[in-house]
């Protein structure tokens, strides 16, 4: 530093107050040292990331067919703040989307599709995730389904008219 | 086309029910009581059907996909009310035992597509019947498949002006993503359906048929 006054002190004129010159030639010279002497600061517009494998919940969106609900609008609410969403976004071409609880509770997920489809549940992240389940055959659900509500139905309207026949016995 | 819980505020929900509820009570006790006893196997056999029409997905262009009704038919061979009736066990079964549409909506969609949709449908069958069965038969149905989507759409936008946190989609993808579907695919196999099966069901001249209910 006394080597930077004395050099500012030769070179400047009389008027210019040589304590001021050599601390305004200083700054840039402190300011290099710093940025070598901490590389954190170099990287202040970098952005990093952090991969934490298995912190994310993730969920498919499919209908009963197995058609899954592809680009459609989504939005998770936290337990901490039912009020307003916590993330918005659309589903994958494949019907995924994803998210990372930051607290533990019921998030509320709601998935909405142009032709009035969607679901809205709550994903429970308190207790651990059973493993995952094999995937289901949407041709026994295909069949079963309409089979146990026709099933359904006949017992009702059989019901119905054992009941009244009976009635009419009496 | 029939909605999920969540995707409609109690502001609707509960009028809905309000008036679904004593309605369908009141329905049934009128057309399914013992006197109407006759038409019972028919009945369940055509909701039985309508049931599982429903649970068909038909894939749309567009990645989505639309499903039919199918209890205009019940409001053409017997009158809306019946029609109302059936399709109100439909979806509350479909609710309650297989997840397929919401509870807390019932109300609402049990009267737009047990309802308003065959409704509609019955009045324009009244009105072309003299040009032929058939193409009336035809129409109704298509007509139906169209009120019902637009009733569900309706009550989507009013919502979205009510709370648009509960159903967040522009007014106009939605009501286009439901109702070209509708206009197309739904609603001309729901017309093919109801026609068929009316063509045949004139055919079996099946006991109870045509007969009022009660």
């Amino acid at each position: 530093m006394r080597v930077l006054a004395l050099v500012v002190a030769l070179a400047a004129p009389r008027s210019v107050p040589v304590v001021a010159l050599a601390a305004l030639l200083a700054v840039p010279v402190v300011a290099l040292a710093a940025l070598l002497a901490v590389p954190v600061v170099v990287q202040a517009h970098e952005v990093l990331h952090e991969v934490r494998p298995g912190g994310a919940v993730a969920l498919k969106a499919f209908e009963p067919g197995g058609e899954v609900l592809a680009d459609a609008p989504y939005q998770v609410w936290s337990p901490a703040d039912p009020g307003s969403p916590w993330q918005t976004g659309r589903t994958d071409r494949a019907g995924w989307l994803s998210f990372v609880p930051a607290v533990p509770g019921s998030w509320r997920v709601k998935v909405v599709e142009a032709s009035g489809h969607g679901l809205d549940v709550l994903i429970d992240t308190a207790t651990p995730a059973p493993p995952p389940a094999p995937a289901g055959d949407p041709g026994a659900a295909f069949v079963l389904r309409p089979l146990l509500g026709a099933l359904l139905i006949g017992a009702l309207f059989g019901g119905l008219v054992l009941l009244y026949r009976k009635k009419a016995r009496r | 086309m029939h909605l999920p819980d969540g995707f409609l505020s109690p502001q609707l929900t509960l009028p809905a029910f309000a008036v679904a509820a004593p309605l369908c009570a009141w329905a049934a006790r009128r057309r399914f009581g013992p006197s109407g006893a006759e038409a019972l196997p028919v009945l369940g056999t055509l909701t039985a059907l309508a049931f599982v029409i429903q649970t068909i997905v038909i894939p749309v262009p567009g990645g989505t996909s639309t499903h039919l009704v199918g209890v205009t038919l019940l409001a053409l061979l017997y009158d809306p009310l019946t029609a109302f009736v059936c399709e109100a066990l439909v979806l509350v079964l479909q609710a309650v035992f297989f997840g397929a549409g919401g509870v807390t909506v019932l109300g609402v969609n049990a009267l737009a597509l047990g309802l308003l949709g065959p409704l509609c449908g019955w009045l324009v069958f009244k009105l072309i019947r003299p040009l032929g069965e058939r193409v009336a038969a035809f129409l109704a149905a298509w007509v139906a498949m169209q009120a019902s989507t637009a009733a569900v759409v309706g009550v989507l936008w009013l919502q979205r002006l009510l709370d648009p946190a509960y159903f967040p989609m522009e007014p106009a993808v939605m009501a286009a993503g439901m109702l070209l579907p509708s206009l197309t695919v739904a609603g001309l196999l729901e017309g093919g359906y109801t026609l068929l099966a009316l063509s045949l069901l004139r055919k079996a001249n099946l006991r109870g048929l045509d007969r009022p209910t009660a």
